[in-house]
């Protein structure tokens, strides 16, 4: 008994809901609002929860089934017999597959049921919820397709819910007047673009090495191609396969940059922070932004043969360990940016971009497990944490509101430029928000890495294997951990110790039920999390297992190693695949435990009781720190390109197309001459008495040229019609001629 | 004789007499008038289903062939004819053509009579220019297409119509002249007008290939529009009423494409190889510039219009890649531009309608005002944006595809492909910046707040346009299946030339 079959129930669950919702939605809300937000928003919920359920019995019947992978085919999508071209809808089920779907599935459960508790009142309410829904469908094909078209699908998708949700509230302006949240959704959207670029021609190229796009028969065929040293004809050219997967494994990473916001197109992940915080959560912390992640695990085979190969770009580096290269230096440069940062969600947002920058580094030096396991418990406490900053906000707001009610608010209106998500608002929100202070507690030391807390384990996993194999990358990751653990502690205190330093936070309220249970059941899975690929915790009992996984120890390694074929291919000695170790190195532990101990200390010595007012300057403002953490490359875009493009394309529309090309050139010059030609025509040739037909030819040429020059008279109409004529007779001239 | 495929041609012009007999005009005897229009073209949509029935995927020549000698002393013969090249293209015009009639209703006011008979006499054109397979008779379809749209734009157009009208004439029609020549060359050497003759007996005229090539190439690039021939096309777009612009960026710039693979490939074969590389050079700039130039446009028809130039350049990638995927992916592709860049038109009209304005600056906040029409202009956006599970993606990636495993551009086909592939992250740089200002922001005018949602009409047209889009995008394969066999012989037909060039 399997479940197999039930597969396309966690894509058609969430498409019930998104149409019902969309349909009907908000009919319901504007009928009945309180019955209708409840309707529209558990309708949404349930149809995710369904989705888990159905993800978890895939998951049970893989393991009651050897955890071999199983393809679930739909039916045809595009067919093209003559190009040997076929790509099929179709699922695939496999433990990296069912990994993802019930990071989605469960992690979206929470956050829908949270969101009807956030979005309570917004007349937008059963839009958001179709939106929601719609995510979760293209995030599931993203993760369930079993070739990289329909994962592109997904891909496609889940940017376009990203651009609707981060946009959500397109209707609003800023102080400026410049409609920020529809232009974040958009910049999102083309920064995504320019990362899908790279994926499409990656998929070309491989259609045209393989000969398919399916996932098993690329990887089998990339192995077999490489092991008979096999080379690859191109428009006419021979090209070595190792070649060919460089140019495609570094076309994927661009796009990798773009939907999992690394250097250089992570600029787009802060601006998103415009959408509503539930969507934040789910879309730009636990689920969408790791697609980039999913996509290097999925193509390990693809990069450990280009690893294997010692294919480089240019004789300069590996496509491997420039993958790890640019996630290291995006979670160093990340983690000192939110070091800058006063709005709540946008240090989230950093440090989102940073800990993506974590699990590319550590899928670009060959530890794929160790990037899911990151993966899977950053979705959980990054997730607590964006939920946790929402009711935050939600409490800041109300206090806010209640302010604003209580009548001695006068000073306190929205002219002071109250932002209640400006951490310098904020202040001793512990006791007003006890519940939410304690589930971000727990995150916030997760995040920086404090033992025994799920991203403690996760992390050292990744140091553990650059500190094997990988030195400079183990070393940059060190101390991007260290700049985790600081604006961790500059956070905690800004946001929840010292002294309210606005009435609204001192008038904070704790939020409902509805939003704080999700927080607590994330905040569990945050303390036990780690669990979920516990190493052996010493060398010799790694050694006694052979270095293998057994009973409670590395479950997900020998869960997921049934979906990555470079570990197989390894142990047969065709594939360099570098393993990471499998106990608790005490150097490494240490070193995580002390930089975090030590980020989080020195966090407190500099931010202890600071600032004192919501107007004080940062501590660090006037450091150099500050300055480092100023990446440019957001400010090259937007203050560069973006106005450099702008004027170009002004200048090509206005000068180039319209002066040039259709004033001056079609409008004079071709005009002119053949006005010029046709009284030539008529005055000259007519006059030397050619023979009839052409003499109606030529008067109709010259009363067309009259008429071109009598465009503005009205008469033009008739004109026209005289060319028409002429063309007749031309037709009916050589007609006769033929004769 | 099958004369299914005469009648479904000469269809439409039994429309336009029972439309003749209708009294004067009077206001009553508008709606019959309409009513017989839009009764005509959905009979003629049927009659193209039928031919679809009848129509066998399998073979790869023409089906339902209706041939007679005509003006036997010059070998012109009254030939149809349909195949895997064609089917779709029939099939679009007739579906297209129905919808703009039907949106028509409301929004043309004056000489009502005139607009419709030439709205049918257009259809009887167009589907004439697809299933002709005799020069000559194609020629004169070609050519009398020009006619009814020249009155479209000129008697129901924007401001600047009577311009904008002569301009679309003249350009075309000083175009099409040289591909008159080149006919009569062919015909009078080879003695026959006839196209299967004249690719067999291509030999005849093998040494002036070359100026035959640019001759019809020519008349086609300007219908397409192939940059840099594009001057005439946003004029165009912009001045005639929503139901030209449906069809005219819907059928008449496919008429070009067709040609292109009807005609110019088969042939001249050598010649097509020759110039592939020279012509996609042009097809990937017109994708660049058309993009970027649209981004630049303040009026949302001219935005669209200059659109079509970039979705255009590539079908002609497409085209010039002279293998299946690329020819397949570019005859799907003129199907998915006629449906989503005609949904846009539509859309603009309606707005067009209520406002008065193409300016985008006027809009702003009109999903708010009307959530309906505004979801489901974003879907025909993101259609024209190639999101993959809607039609235009399907094409797209098919033509960029057969672009990289081309021949006709060895020995660096990943070049025009990787340029071509630019126009991806463009076309979301112009649609959105076009949706964000109509769509997104507060609603401030009296005009905007003034707007209302779709009519139950409107609302089935543009449904039926969402059919097509959603169809195509997520089961092309009946598609593909249609042409598979004919995209097929004509690419062995065209790469056994290669290897005797070889």
């Amino acid at each position: 008994m399997n479940t197999f079959n039930l597969a396309p129930l966690i894509l058609i669950l969430p498409v019930i809901g998104l149409l019902l919702n969309g349909l009907f939605g908000r009919r319901f809300v504007e009928a009945n609002p309180a019955n209708g937000e409840r309707l529209t928003g558990w309708l949404a919920s349930l149809m995710t929860i369904g989705a888990f359920l159905v993800s978890l019995s895939l998951f049970l019947s893989l393991l009651a089934h050897g955890f071999e992978p199983i393809i679930v085919p739909l039916f045809n999508w595009i067919d093209i017999p003559s190009a040997d071209f076929l790509v099929n809808w179709a699922m695939q089920v496999d433990t990296l597959s069912v990994t993802m779907m019930l990071v989605v599935t469960g992690v979206g459960s929470l956050i829908h049921i949270y969101a009807i508790g956030y979005m309570h009142g917004d007349p937008d309410f059963s839009r958001f919820f179709t939106y929601l829904n719609l995510f979760i469908f293209f995030m599931l094909i993203l993760v369930s397709g079993s070739s990289y078209l329909v994962m592109f699908v997904g891909w496609e998708g889940v940017g376009l819910c990203s651009y609707l949700l981060i946009s959500f509230w397109w209707a609003r302006l800023d102080k400026n007047g410049v409609p920020a949240n529809a232009n974040a959704g958009r910049k999102a959207m083309i920064m995504n673009r320019i990362g899908d670029f790279g994926v499409i021609l990656a998929m070309i190229l491989l259609f045209w090495t393989f000969g398919t796009l399916d996932y098993q028969a690329v990887f089998s065929g990339a192995v077999e191609m490489f092991e008979a040293n096999h080379m690859v004809a191109f428009g006419g050219l021979s090209v070595p396969l190792p070649t060919v997967l460089t140019a495609v494994t570094a076309l994927f990473l661009l796009g990798v940059t773009g939907k999992s916001a690394q250097i250089p197109l992570y600029t787009w992940l802060p601006d998103a922070m415009a959408g509503p915080t539930p969507v934040s959560a789910l879309i730009h912390a636990a689920t969408m932004v790791t697609a980039g992640v999913y996509l290097l695990v999925r193509s390990n085979v693809l990069y450990e043969i280009v690893r294997t190969s010692g294919a480089t770009i240019l004789g300069l580096i590996s496509t491997p360990n420039l993958v790890a290269w640019v996630g290291a230096l995006t979670a160093f440069f990340a983690a000192l940016i939110a070091f800058s940062q006063n709005d709540i969600k946008k240090v989230l947002a950093y440090s989102t971009v940073s800990q993506l920058g974590f699990m590319v580094a550590a899928a670009g030096s060959g530890a794929y497990v160790a990037a899911m396991f990151h993966l899977v418990t950053h979705a959980f406490f990054k997730a607590l944490l964006f939920l946790g900053s929402g009711s935050v906000i939600h409490g800041m707001e109300h206090g806010h509101h209640h302010l604003a009610h209580a009548g001695h608010g006068a000073t306190h209106t929205d002219d002071d430029g109250f932002d209640p998500q400006d951490m310098r608002y904020m202040g001793g929100l512990r006791r007003r928000m006890p519940t939410t202070f304690i589930v971000y507690l727990i995150g916030s030391l997760a995040l920086a890495g404090i033992i025994p807390l799920a991203g403690f384990w996760s992390k050292d996993e990744i140091l553990l294997h650059d500190q094997t194999y990988a030195t400079p990358i183990f070393i940059v990751l060190a101390i991007a951990a260290l700049g985790t653990a600081f604006y961790v502690a500059r956070q905690l205190i800004m946001v929840f110790f010292g002294k309210p330093r606005h009435a609204a936070a001192e008038h904070a309220a704790e939020s409902p039920a509805l939003m704080t249970t999700p927080l607590v059941v994330l905040a569990g899975l945050t303390v036990f999390g780690g669990l979920l690929n516990l190493p052996y915790l010493t060398r010799a009992m790694a050694e006694a297992n052979h270095n293998h996984p057994a009973g409670i120890f590395l479950m997900l390694e020998s869960w997921l190693e049934h979906s990555l074929a470079s570990f197989e291919l390894a142990e047969e000695g065709i594939l360099a695949l570098p393993r990471t170790p499998v106990y608790l190195s005490l150097l490494v532990a240490g070193i995580s435990t002390a930089l975090a101990v030590g980020g989080l200390l020195l966090g407190y010595l500099v931010y202890r009781g600071r600032p004192r007012t919501s107007s004080e300057p940062d501590r660090l403002a006037r450091t150099p720190i500050w300055w480092w953490s100023v990446l440019p490359l957001n400010s090259l875009y937007m203050k560069g390109f973006v106005p450099l493009f702008n004027r170009f394309s002004v200048w090509l529309a206005d000068k180039v197309d319209w002066a040039f090309w259709h004033d001056f050139v079609h409008d004079r010059v071709i005009r002119d001459i053949f006005v010029t030609g046709a009284e030539f025509s008529a005055n000259v040739l007519d006059a030397q008495g050619v023979d009839g037909v052409v003499n109606g030819a030529g008067k109709t040429t010259q009363r067309l040229a009259r008429g071109l020059r009598l465009t503005q008279t009205g008469y033009a109409r008739t004109y026209a019609l005289a060319v028409l004529l002429g063309a007749v007779g031309l037709l009916v001239y050589f007609l006769f001629m033929a004769g | 004789m099958n004369w299914i495929l005469t009648i479904v041609t000469f269809l439409p012009l039994i429309g336009v007499l029972a439309i003749l007999l209708t009294n004067p005009p009077k206001r009553g005897s508008e709606n019959l008038v309409k009513g017989i229009a839009v009764v005509t073209s959905a009979i003629t949509f049927l009659g193209t289903l039928l031919i679809l029935m009848r129509f066998d995927p399998g073979t790869p020549g023409l089906q339902l062939v209706d041939r007679f000698d005509w003006i036997p002393s010059w070998g012109i013969q009254y030939f149809l004819g349909v195949d895997g090249l064609s089917i779709l293209m029939v099939l679009l015009t007739s579906f297209i053509s129905m919808l703009a009639i039907a949106s028509s209703w409301n929004a043309i006011k004056t000489q009502v009579k005139q607009f419709y008979i030439f709205c049918l006499l257009l259809e009887t054109g167009m589907l004439g220019v697809f299933l002709a397979q005799d020069l000559f008779l194609f020629y004169i379809f070609w050519e009398f297409t020009l006619v009814p749209m020249y009155f479209l734009i000129g008697i129901w157009g924007g401001a600047r119509r009577v311009y904008a009208s002569i301009k679309f004439f003249l350009y075309t029609m000083a175009a099409s002249l040289l591909m008159l020549l080149a006919i009569l060359y062919m015909g009078i050497n080879a003695g026959t007008f006839s196209l299967p003759d004249l690719i067999a007996g291509r030999a005849a005229f093998a040494g002036a290939q070359d100026l035959l090539f640019l001759g019809f190439f020519l008349a086609f690039a300007v219908k397409v529009p192939i940059f840099p021939f594009h001057s005439w096309l946003p004029d165009a777009h912009t001045e005639a009423p929503t139901a030209g612009s449906i069809i005219l960026a819907g059928v008449l710039l496919k008429m070009g494409t067709y040609g292109l693979i009807r005609f110019n490939l088969p042939l001249f074969p050598e010649a097509a190889y020759r110039y592939a590389p020279a012509i996609a050079v042009l097809a990937i700039i017109g994708i660049i510039y058309g993009a970027i130039v649209s981004f630049a446009q303040k009026d949302v028809k001219k935005l669209v219009a200059y659109s079509s130039i970039s979705h255009l350049g590539f079908v002609t990638l497409g085209i010039f890649s002279l293998n299946a995927a690329g020819i397949q992916g570019a005859i799907l592709q003129g199907v998915n531009h006629g449906l989503s860049t005609g949904a846009l038109f539509f859309l603009v009209g309606v707005l067009y309608e209520q406002t008065h304005t193409r300016d985008m600056s006027a809009y702003g906040g009109v999903w708010k005002i009307m959530p309906v029409f505004s979801v489901l202009s974003l879907i025909v956006v993101l259609s024209s944006m190639g999101l993959p599970g809607l039609n235009g993606f399907v094409g797209e990636f098919t033509i960029l595809l057969g672009s990289m495993g081309a021949e006709s551009l060895a020995p660096r086909p990943w070049i025009f492909t990787a340029f071509a592939t630019t126009g991806v992250i463009l076309a979301a740089v112009y649609l959105l910046w076009m949706f964000q200002r109509v769509f997104m922001g507060p609603a401030e005018t009296k005009e905007v707040k003034g707007l209302r949602d779709m009519n139950r009409g409107e609302l089935v047209i543009m449904l039926s346009f969402l059919l097509f889009i959603f169809w195509i995008g997520i089961a092309p394969s009946l598609y593909f299946h249609l042409m598979d066999s004919s995209v097929s012989a004509l690419v062995s037909h065209l790469s056994s030339t290669l290897m005797a060039l070889r």
